[in-house]
């Protein structure tokens, strides 16, 4: 059935994308009109990837129109596609109604950025000596650190509960900085980007009499821009939508983060359809500029590191 | 420049000079890097030895956060697992649940990668669209599915749409809210492990199919006997990550349904929860569940590793 054409790939797609269509068809059975066939091909091949692309995002959309809309008609039957009058002043009322929504912004900022500052600091720190330095049980180590970033998550919940709960750390910022200083997956992605860089730069550096500290510091770092965004942006995406670490170690209603917030706000109010859209769209909004802006990064971070 | 300008007369103490230099730099390395790896030392011993010896340890105690004195008790919190009912309930929810979502997450998210590995017009703009879900929070997901599940919501008003009238209200059905937590799970990890197989898809030379095209294999024997067969080794990575995430699902089901309706999405982690902060002195019960959550994905991480990973020879 080989269909001639350049594009390999494509021919291998295409049915797919065809026999998921048609139930089992392939383009090969219509017979000996190649031409027709690609055509119809080509048609069908978008069409899966607007039905995806709908599948995939329309959730989003409905969600941004029924934040303008009134609670009665992010519901209403039959429903509505555009909002009947646009009701912007949800926006307001969110920050109005939801009692502490300031506090929770800032806690969800604060939080994540400090995570993220120190995750820079020290995933590239622990990377670089597993990169680049030759010390003892550094080979120990590495296996050590590779075996454990499988271990599930929550073996490790209750233990780290009742230590920080001795350490009087729970409800507390330190919680954080203390569970997510830094994380085996960066200092994985960044050992791995350490390696690729030439060690020229370093020799020179030795020779110029620079410590290790100022090699890391000085030359290396600047090097790491790509492998530091990376980490850095999957740091914030991971630090910001987290939800479980809130429910577990935070108990005050001051140390609420906006995941949590809108989940207690969602509690409260089970018929303002409207605001929790609202809060939603607020809550999604600074990881989906993060996205938009720094895609590649997040691309190549996530395939790498392999972790969400 | 240093060396030009160093007189001929002194070379060999320079060469002397040197090594003496290169061995007090082996060790400054030595010190250098065992500081810089300190702090993953200390992330190891405390956040994961020592965490993981003291979860062995409450398992074995009837461990009370507000009691002083905590008496050891042997195996009986884990004997106690094996015919505690809620226990079993949630245990087949969750393998239920696991075993679905990693199949057919694993599966779309190789259809994706395999249809955006294509050059096709507006690769990007697909691309970052259907990434989208995985961006999002788990909360704000959850949110999103709270209306698309409402009897008048979205997935009711598309089926109207189609001639099927329905007020089905999903997450109170003891029947469809654990599937309604598993098609969004599907939806919202799928895009991820996506990144995965896209990235794995490019690095497979194109000589390969060209070769395979010369030989008229069809399209679809392609996939099953030439993409999928080189890519066991990130399949069987998608589908470890897979286990270890659906195996402790928590956020969507404890925001979406509490675990009802009537234990319908009760999971093991929402019971570790419960029996963390709820059941007061259930805290030796909640570690030896979570350590049997853990034995279970590990085995069955090894398992799939077996079935998937096997070597393949040309």
């Amino acid at each position: 059935m080989s269909v001639a054409g350049s594009n390999v790939q494509t021919e291998l797609t295409a049915p797919i994308a065809v026999a998921s269509m048609t139930g089992g068809r392939r383009p090969g059975d219509v017979g000996d009109s190649t031409e027709r066939v690609n055509r119809l091909e080509i048609v069908v091949r978008y069409a899966l990837y607007i039905v995806i692309t709908l599948f995939l995002f329309v959730p989003f959309v409905m969600t941004v129109l029924s934040s303008f809309k009134t609670s009665a008609e992010v519901i209403a039957f039959p429903p509505t596609l555009l909002p009947s009058v646009w009701h912007p002043e949800n926006y307001l009322n969110v920050l109005t109604q939801i009692s502490g929504f300031p506090r929770m912004v800032f806690n969800s900022f604060f939080v994540t950025l400090v995570v993220v500052a120190l995750n820079l600091f020290f995933d590239s720190l622990v990377g670089y000596a597993f990169a680049r330095l030759e010390f003892p049980f550094k080979n120990t180590l590495f296996a050590i650190m590779i075996a454990t970033m499988v271990i599930p998550g929550f073996v490790f919940i209750v233990p780290r509960y009742i230590m920080l709960l001795n350490a009087h750390l729970v409800d507390t910022y330190f919680a954080f900085m203390v569970l997510y200083f830094l994380q085996p997956a960066y200092i994985l992605l960044m050992t791995q980007f350490f390696k690729s860089i030439p060690r020229d730069l370093e020799e020179a550096a030795i020779v110029d009499g620079l410590g290790w500290f100022g090699i890391f510091w000085k030359i290396i770092l600047p090097l790491a821009r790509p492998a530091l965004l990376a980490t850095g942006i999957l740091t914030f995406q991971g630090m910001w939508n987290n939800f479980l670490d809130w429910v577990i170690y935070m108990q005050s209603p001051t140390m609420q983060n906006i995941q949590l917030g809108l989940v207690s706000f969602r509690g409260q109010y089970q018929n303002q359809w409207n605001l929790i859209m609202a809060g939603s769209v607020l809550a999604i909004l600074p990881i989906l500029i993060i996205y938009v802006a720094g895609q590649k990064y997040f691309v190549g971070g996530a395939a790498t590191s392999g972790m969400k | 420049m240093a060396v030009s300008v160093a007189p001929k007369a002194s070379a060999a103490t320079a060469k002397v000079n040197r090594r003496s230099k290169g061995g007090g730099m082996a060790i400054a390395q030595r010190r250098a890097g065992l500081l810089f790896v300190t702090p993953y030392i200390l992330f190891f011993l405390l956040l994961q030895l020592a965490a993981f010896a003291f979860a062995i340890w409450v398992s074995f105690h009837h461990y009370d956060l507000l009691a002083l004195d905590n008496p050891f008790v042997g195996l009986r919190n884990y004997a106690r697992l094996t015919v505690n009912e809620d226990f079993l309930i949630a245990l087949r929810n969750t393998t239920e649940y696991a075993v679905v979502v990693v199949i057919l997450q694993t599966a779309f998210a190789l259809l994706l990668a395999v249809l955006l590995n294509s050059k096709i017009k507006g690769r990007n703009f697909f691309r970052t669209t259907w990434y989208t879900p995985s961006v999002a929070s788990s909360v704000v997901i959850s949110m999103i599915f709270l209306y698309v599940y409402h009897p008048t919501g979205l997935l009711n008003s598309i089926l109207g749409l189609v001639g099927i009238h329905t007020t089905e209200a999903y997450l109170q059905s003891t029947t469809w809210a654990l599937p309604a937590i598993m098609f969004l799970n599907v939806w919202t990890t799928a895009p991820t492990f996506m990144l995965m197989f896209l990235a794995a898809l490019q690095d497979i030379p194109k000589e390969i199919y060209e070769a395979s095209s010369v030989d008229g294999a069809s399209a679809a024997r392609k996939l099953f006997s030439i993409t999928i067969p080189l890519l066991r080794p990130i399949i069987f990575l998608v589908v470890s990550l897979g286990i270890i995430g659906a195996f402790q699902i928590f956020d969507q089901a404890f925001i979406m349904t509490k675990g009802g309706p009537l234990k319908a999405t009760l999971t093991v982690a929402l019971l570790i929860y419960d029996n963390l902060f709820v059941d007061t002195g259930a805290v030796g019960v909640a570690c030896a569940e979570a350590i049997v959550l853990g034995i279970i994905i590990f085995a069955l991480t090894l398992i799939s590793r077996r079935v998937i990973d096997t070597k393949i020879e040309y």
